[in-house]
């Protein structure tokens, strides 16, 4: 039997998963590089099933669940943003079908007397509504700032 | 027992639990560090490197079938982020040169390694091994993963993952020759 063959045996002989048949025992028991071999793989086997088993640092999980929850705020902000570009594209379809359905009808000209009128009415609607502007300008702040506090509170958490 | 608590994880992982993914990670997280830690020396990269794959497996949990064991699909998921990670930076880390390249015989006195210098021979060693190598040891001998497990996580046949751990330590003895007399 020929020393390659013997050599390609030794780390399975060496782990236990495979008994030495009689040629390989009798190659072992005369031929001392291939037995000196064996002992080496014997041994590093050893050093293998000793070697110490690294563990997590303390914080491990802390840490990676921060990791998480911040990949999972960035997709729902990226989510967010698909959601209101595509809100305003749909929006700018409808704008747009309308005021081609309008030119290609002929309805504009018509139209125009109506812009006109409409013109009229809103002047004379904002001349009644402007002693309340203040009232309104001072809600509309509220509403803003609760919004973005509410928005700032929301990130915090997050 | 383990494996239907495993499923009950897993679903609760699924359904958006994030104590429940708390709880996998505090399970698993001394396997993954444990065997990106082997295959990677710098301890704050494998912590890095492990944290991606919980990151991966957050992500990939809601595809997750349960065909085969939580824990295989781990150990595939940390064989991509290792072969990811490892492909450029192969052979950075070597070995002694004068004892690598041959340059110098040891003398007899030499060769008394301790067991502590041995480790840290064994650990340099297997960093000159390939990824796949580096990977296979750590599993085998970490976790005793069962070759059949490591088979279905590395999507190879049986006999190419005994083939290619017994070649692992075959190289290695090799590496090791002087030093493991």
């Amino acid at each position: 039997m020929l020393c390659t063959e013997v050599l390609d045996a030794l780390e399975p002989i060496a782990a236990g998963e495979l008994t030495p048949d009689d040629r390989i025992a009798a190659h072992l028991a005369s031929c001392p590089h291939c037995a000196a071999a064996l002992e080496d793989a014997r041994r590093l086997e050893q050093i293998l099933q000793a070697r110490p088993m690294p563990r997590a640092p303390a914080q491990f999980t802390s840490r990676t669940m921060a990791r998480v929850r911040r990949a999972r705020w960035r997709t729902e902000q990226f989510l967010d943003l698909g959601f209101n570009v595509t809100l305003g594209l749909v929006l700018l379809a409808i704008l747009g079908s309308v005021w081609l359905v309008l030119h290609r009808s002929g309805l504009v000209a018509v139209s125009n007397d109506a812009v006109a009128l409409l013109g009229t009415g809103l002047v004379t609607l904002a001349r009644r509504v402007a002693p309340t502007v203040p009232l309104y300008a001072g809600a509309t702040a509220l509403l803003v700032t609760a919004l973005g506090i509410w928005w700032w509170a929301e990130r915090e958490l997050t | 027992m383990q494996v239907v608590n495993e499923r009950e994880l897993v679903e609760r992982c699924r359904l958006g639990d994030e104590r429940a993914f708390e709880e996998l990670v505090d399970r698993f997280k001394d396997l993954v560090f444990g065997l990106i830690a082997r295959t990677v020396q710098d301890r704050s990269r494998a912590e890095d490197l492990a944290q991606d794959v919980f990151l991966r497996i957050h992500r990939g949990l809601p595809y997750f079938r349960g065909e085969a064991r939580l824990s295989t699909w781990i150990y595939r998921i940390v064989a991509n982020v290792c072969a990811q990670d490892q492909a450029p930076r192969e052979a950075m880390v070597s070995l002694d040169d004068d004892r690598m390249s041959g340059r110098s015989m040891p003398s007899v006195s030499d060769r008394r390694f301790s067991d502590l210098e041995l480790r840290d021979r064994l650990e340099k060693a297997i960093v000159r091994l390939p990824a796949n190598y580096r990977l296979l040891i750590a599993a085998h001998y970490l976790d005793g993963a069962r070759y059949e497990e490591l088979a279905e996580a590395l999507q190879l046949p049986l006999g190419t993952v005994k083939t290619q751990l017994y070649r692992a330590k075959q190289q290695l003895r090799r590496m090791l020759e002087t030093e493991l007399k």
